[in-house]
């Protein structure tokens, strides 16, 4: 019984590392030229935390696939976009992996 | 009375919002290299770096053949470029810039290299359909004055993806003034960009090439 216990104890220990939000989704104004967006990828790929980026001017939408247990703080985020020219809008941390939201743009990874 | 006007003229173009194709600012840290060919009049050739996203760095050569005489002109400047204001609505954006430079020119109507004073001014609006910009840009020595005003609406038969290529048509209408040439120059144009890569050409009312080519990095 207290094996249980203790196994339960370090499920739930666990838990959070599990569910820990695996992509960034930002919803962002002005995004409507992409030649004027190069410079969203630019920045965000140089975050130690990014694992992949991507853009939908249709869905204003930048989504950023964290790497394992990193994370990029809200005001890193919208530092970023500012410098590339846009204003953030929405900051939604989820664990939908990105190449879901690649096909649910209608992206195929470069 | 001409000089007056012409110092009005300058001023003018300082504070007169204008809109503009070419960004001069392309995000922070990034660098703009542009070519021109301005149907034999005005050939540009421009690179600008932002240190930060509202403001960048850089010069350009340009030079004027005038349609009216055989006057040539050759401008080398370096010029500060800073965003005034930039509005980012949910599926448009708008944007104001001016800049202001000096550099040397020659010519075949004066001797020897006469100092430049570049200001100038653009603004844009776009969505992913619609496009319309101005820009007004002043070269101004003691022995010439030339102003060129370059308007374009464009319209997208299809809203680009940012991985996708785009495309888009382009009316331009462009003025110069400084005996460059007379009336309104017009011209259709085509338009396409993808990544950093920015091409267009067209013709003009003249039957002249007018092209343009970018690249962002």
């Amino acid at each position: 019984m207290k094996s249980y216990k203790v196994l339960l104890v370090a499920m739930l220990s666990l838990s959070p590392v599990a569910i820990r939000a695996a992509t960034i989704e930002m919803h962002v104004n002005g995004l409507v030229c992409a030649f004027c967006a190069q410079g969203i990828e630019k920045k965000l790929r140089k975050f130690p935390a990014t694992a992949d980026v991507v853009v939908s001017l249709e869905q204003r939408l930048v989504a950023v696939a964290l790497k394992d247990g990193q994370d990029i703080p809200d005001a890193e985020l919208r530092k970023a976009l500012t410098n590339a020219g846009y204003t953030v809008a929405t900051i939604e941390r989820n664990d939908t992996p990105i190449a879901a939201i690649r096909s649910r743009v209608g992206q195929v990874k470069p | 009375m001409i000089r007056q006007s012409r110092v009005l003229a300058g001023a003018l173009v300082l504070v007169i919002p204008a809109f503009a194709f070419a960004k001069p600012i392309a995000f922070a840290d990034g660098t703009t290299a542009m070519l021109e060919y301005g149907a034999g009049t005005m050939t540009e050739a421009q690179i600008f770096y932002a240190p930060e996203y509202n403001y960048s760095v850089g010069g350009g050569h340009v030079e004027f053949d005038s349609a009216i005489t055989s006057e040539t002109v050759r401008i080398t400047y370096a010029r500060l470029n800073y965003l005034v204001e930039r509005w980012n609505m949910e599926s448009a954006q708008a944007n104001l810039y001016v800049w202001g430079g000096a550099g040397g020119a020659t010519g075949n109507a004066f001797a020897g290299t006469q100092a430049v004073v570049n200001a100038g001014g653009q603004a844009d609006y776009e969505t992913r359909r619609v496009y319309a910009s101005l820009k007004t840009d002043l070269q101004r020595a003691s022995a010439f004055s030339v102003r060129v005003d370059t308007l374009q609406l464009g319209i997208a038969p299809y809203e680009h993806e940012y991985n996708r290529i785009a495309t888009w048509f382009v009316v331009q209408a462009r003025q110069y003034t400084g005996g460059i040439q007379h009336g309104v120059e017009s011209a259709l144009l085509l338009r396409f960009f993808k990544g950093g890569t920015w091409i267009e050409a067209g013709v003009t009312n003249g039957g002249k090439l007018q092209a343009m080519a970018m690249y962002n990095f």
